[in-house]
């Protein structure tokens, strides 16, 4: 087990490194530089900049360079923990980010949660009663869920919000809060704006789950051992709960995959529509304005987020389903 | 292949934008229509009014007063008594209803670090040494106490107001003129080109000290332009070009400890490398930034407080603010400025209509007016037009395009110019997109701008009439039509189709109209292909001469001479461009690029000349401009003085001094022009 688990770290480092060249280039691809997009917005407001000062921006910002000497530049900071200054907020990487990371983080948990506390139940029953008027409503709001774009979804409700409840529009906090030291009130406060895109966030992942959860579910009640089970007088739910769930479970275990990336991309355009203080719309901004330390950041973090959820749900899966074990030995 | 694919995605993106913005309309317009036609022109576009600066010595205040903020901060002896802090000659404004009340904060929103025009231009003051009156015609004086012209033009003294301070209680005298130019714009590293603002036909001027309040600046020939070009949002107007190491003035004192010339090097290098940066230049910049490094000793009413670069961009009041209202209250009575941050326009927009933010114009979108006038008494603010004088819309024709021969000689020919003009339905493009608050017209100006050469210009080619484009495209050997009724090239290559390009995501539709345009221009024959492109490429592709059609607004141009961007081919790199070379040769003064054609180089000649003659003779010149402007038709005109640029303005009830119409432009600040700084609560 712990060799396994050791492989596997070791294949990680190899890549996140392969990430991290591939997202410099990456953001390299695009026509232009920063200063490109710089002067293009100073255009757009009127003010000009000449080639001069765009020759000494490029210089200031080592743009001029090869491309593999800007990449070393880059690797060299990374190894100390430093991940290079963000060109247009003008303050280190690390703060941008961190600024908002958790919470992007505390979004994406309470969305992550809502998923598996409404789908988990709901699958099991729409299962257990197969063709029931209650699995009929499951599956319909189900499909629903999947079929709407969770985009369309954030904006409808954000205009009922306003219209009929007097919300306030997008953002996490109230805006007297934003600025407010922590407290149990700001807490509070967010608490209360957290439900809604958590809502918004998780419905789709929980649509997916709840059909997932019913056609594996369903899969097992089929099976001898079940019947079995049953022969021998063991309680209904005892039956359902003791092997066929746990069965089931694997497709859970091994979403944490993509789910850990999600945390901190969030959904890009669910977030600038809801105006969520999220990495989500950071990236989206570094992208367009080609702020390449952030934007490559960025990335670099969704790579390795996605490298240690899938470690993570590796194990999950050994440790979830002993078969896996078996075949692995 | 992984470019084009990269590109699949984002476009992808932007589509599912696209669809976004498409829904948030929707969700809008199902209640849009009647209102549009109930809200009239006339009920949301005042009369044009604003505060003003008092100059009659006689007329100033006896003693002054100041925020109880303040007041307890003085009894704890923390700031000096208020009238030590003002100085012994205020900037005395006269509110343009009443005198106001202290406290408060005003909300509103921001985009993001590339947004920071948001705050220079509600609370910078402005920090000009002079600057427009409400009306943006008349240069009156502001920071300094007045401008006196030496030596026929050529000599300017500028009189500084006796015990002025920055914002930490430092005096503010000529030194900070003097460290600004020796410093700050004479070094290389900080400012590679030399600002055309600071010189007179391509000489530059020197600025020198002649007492602690008096400033000099000497140019080497008259330079009767220099007190518009220290009003308008020019290089030498106040701190918010810190960032580019412009301003004409900066803290010396405070500024110092950044440059290589007073520290030594090891301990820059240590300041450079705590603050993460790769290079002095950077420090300095980044501390000399009026948004971004709330430490900077600053001369405006409010001072940033949390920075730009963070969620929330807070302004709080300057205890040092020279600006006191007639009765002498030192301004600004708001005590704090928030905004916001906005991940998106429509978020920011929706905020506005819910009512979130207490006076917000940019941003706002005029597509947006329906409902926002629908929820007025909801969200308790007053909508409020503020048209431009400038147009709105203009389509650039790239007179040095060459890829074609064929639609380069096209564009070089007037007659195909102005069919072109004469084929669009400028009355529909202003009902759709405009909701009919627009003026449809060529490029000039609103009649009532000095330079405008006479009412006739407005309709000079800029009127719809199809059977006349016709006859003249036709009269050009553009007579041959394809199956599909368009016309076809004089070279037998097929199809004469013209390529427009486009930006998204700026304050008008560009892409939409220009798909209008296309539809109008089928019945002319013309084929006209829109292209979108993002920013970036834009600029890319103007630059290696491969843009055929731009679409842009003349915005600033109402001050022809400080803003002649959109007039001829001024600047080489600019997203719509009527001539990258044309540009080239007149910034060079003729040894690069390429020679316009007499018209427009009598145009060129003709700005280049009022800058060294009296205001008369400059008034004569700027008609003349724009008298070729309209006749050559260089640039088509299709919708102007309409309120898409900033111009819707949403405002809560109960905020005070608000004028019912002001001056909207770039060089005005607007609302800068209508002195944020008596904004206050009447509860």
């Amino acid at each position: 087990m712990l060799a396994y688990i050791g492989r596997r770290a070791l294949l990680a480092v190899f890549t996140v490194w392969a990430i991290s060249v591939l997202s410099f280039a990456i953001i390299q691809l695009p026509p232009g530089d920063y200063v490109t997009s710089y002067i293009a917005q100073m255009a757009s407001m009127g003010s000009v900049v000449s080639d001069e000062e765009a020759q000494n921006l490029r210089i200031q910002y080592g743009l001029g360079q090869p491309i593999y000497v800007q990449y070393l530049k880059w690797m060299k900071l990374m190894v100390v923990g430093n991940f290079g200054m963000s060109m247009e907020w003008r303050r280190p990487v690390t703060e941008v980010i961190g600024d908002r990371l958790w919470l992007t983080i505390v979004v994406a948990l309470a969305s992550l949660l809502l998923t598996w506390v409404l789908a988990l139940p709901i699958g099991i029953y729409s299962a257990v009663r197969q063709y029931s008027p209650g699995d009929y409503v499951a599956t319909f709001i189900g499909f629903i869920g999947l079929a709407v774009p969770n985009f369309l979804l954030a904006l409808v409700i954000l205009y009922f919000g306003f219209v009929f409840f007097n919300a306030n529009i997008g953002g996490l906090f109230t805006p007297d809060f934003q600025d407010a030291p922590w407290g149990l009130a700001k807490v509070w406060d967010l608490a209360k704006h957290l439900p809604v895109p958590a809502l918004i966030l998780g419905l789709a992942g929980t649509a997916q789950q709840i059909r997932i959860m019913r056609a594996n579910l369903l899969d097992e009640l089929r099976k001898p051992y079940v019947v079995t089970a049953r022969s021998k007088g063991l309680s209904e739910l005892r039956v359902i709960l003791k092997y066929p769930v746990r069965v089931a479970l694997n497709p859970f275990a091994s979403t944490i995959g993509y789910t850990l990336p999600y945390i901190v991309s969030g959904s890009i355009i669910v977030s600038l529509v809801l105006g969520l203080p999220t990495v989500g719309p950071l990236l989206l901004k570094a992208l367009i304005a080609q702020d390449m330390f952030l934007a490559g950041t960025i990335v670099l973090l969704l790579g390795v987020m996605t490298v240690i959820g899938t470690l993570i749900s590796d194990i999950l899966l050994v440790w979830v389903d002993p078969r896996i074990r078996l075949e692995e030995t | 292949m992984s470019k084009c694919r990269r590109k699949v995605q984002i476009r992808t993106v932007r589509s599912r934008l696209t669809v976004v913005l498409v829904a948030a309309i929707l969700c809008g317009a199902i209640a849009a229509g009647a209102l549009a036609q109930s809200a009239g022109k006339s009920t949301l576009i005042g009369k044009l009014e604003g505060p003003e600066v008092v100059t009659d010595p006689a007329r100033f205040p006896k003693s002054f007063s100041e925020s109880p903020q303040l007041t307890a901060l003085v009894k704890a002896g923390k700031l000096p008594p208020v009238a030590e802090r003002i100085g012994q000659d205020p900037l005395v404004i006269k509110p343009l209803k009443e005198i106001g009340k202290y406290g408060g904060m005003w909300r509103a929103g921001f985009t993001g670090p590339a947004d920071f025009w948001n705050g220079f231009r509600c609370c910078s003051g402005p920090d000009h040494l002079m600057f427009w009156d409400y009306t943006g015609d008349k240069v009156v004086p502001n920071l300094a106490k007045g401008l006196e012209m030496q030596d026929g033009g050529k000599t300017w003294l500028v009189h500084l107001r006796r015990g002025m301070k920055w914002s930490d209680g430092k005096p503010f005298t000529a030194d900070d003129f003097v460290f600004w130019f020796e410093d700050i714009y004479r070094n290389k590293d900080l400012v590679p080109t030399p600002s055309a603002t600071l010189a007179i036909n391509g000489k530059q001027g020197v600025i020198e000290k002649v007492d602690t309040y008096t400033v000099r600046y000497k140019f080497p020939e008259p330079y009767f332009m220099l007190p518009d070009v220290l009003a308008g949002s020019t290089e030498l107007a106040g701190q918010m070009w810190g960032y580019r190491a412009m301003g004409g003035f900066a803290p010396a004192h405070y500024l110092k400890q950044f440059l290589p010339k007073y520290v030594k090097a090891e301990e820059l290098d240590k300041k450079v490398k705590d603050a993460k940066f790769d290079s002095w230049v950077r420090l300095f910049l980044n501390r000399n930034d009026w948004a971004v490094n709330p430490d900077l000793p600053v001369l405006s009413p409010w001072k940033t407080v949390t920075p730009i670069n963070t969620p929330t961009w807070t302004l709080e009041r300057n205890p040092y603010s020279v600006f006191v209202d007639t009765a002498g209250n030192q301004l600004p009575y708001i005590d704090k400025v928030v905004l916001t941050l906005a991940e998106n326009l429509e978020v920011l927009n929706l905020r506005a209509i819910a009512g979130e933010y207490d006076y917000a114009s940019r941003h706002v979108d005029l597509g947006k007016l329906p409902v926002f006038i629908e929820n007025q008494q909801k969200g308790n603010y007053k909508v409020h037009l503020d048209p431009g004088d400038y147009c709105d819309l203009i389509i650039k024709f790239n007179l040095n395009y060459d890829a074609d021969p064929e639609i380069g000689k096209w564009f070089n020919t007037a007659d195909f110019r102005r069919a072109l003009s004469l084929g669009i339905d400028r009355d529909q493009i202003n009902e759709t997109f405009w909701l009919g608050t627009g003026t449809p017209g060529s490029v000039v100006p609103v009649d009532s701008n000095k330079y405008n050469p006479g009412p006739q210009y407005r309709k000079l080619w800029a009127t719809l009439d199809v059977k006349k484009a016709n006859e003249m495209l036709d009269k050009l050997g553009l007579a041959k039509k394809d199956a599909e009724g368009y016309r076809l090239r004089a070279d037998g290559k097929g199809r004469l189709r013209i390529e427009i390009m486009t930006l998204g995501g700026q304050f008008v539709q560009y892409t939409q109209i220009s798909e209008m345009i296309r539809e109008q221009w089928k019945k002319i024959g013309i084929d006209l292909k829109v292209q979108e492109v993002e920013r970036s490429l834009a600029l890319k592709r103007t630059a290696a001469n491969e843009q055929q059609l731009g679409a842009w607004n003349n915005d600033g141009s109402e001050h022809l001479f400080t803003f002649p961007l959109h007039v001829f081919p001024f600047e080489v790199d600019a997203v719509a461009s009527s001539g990258p070379l044309y540009a080239k040769w007149f910034q060079s003064g003729g040894t690069q690029g390429k020679e316009p054609e007499p018209r427009m180089k009598e145009m060129m000649e003709k700005w280049k000349k009022a800058f060294g003659v009296p205001e008369k003779e400059r008034i004569a010149l700027g008609k003349e401009v724009w008298k070729i402007a309209a006749e050559e038709v260089y640039i088509i005109g299709v919708v102007g003085q309409g309120p898409a640029a900033m111009g819707v303005r949403v405002v809560k009830n109960n905020m005070g001094n608000i004028p019912a119409r002001m001056y909207n432009s770039p060089d005005g600040k607007t609302p800068g022009v209508s002195r944020p700084a008596t904004f206050y609560w009447k509860n």
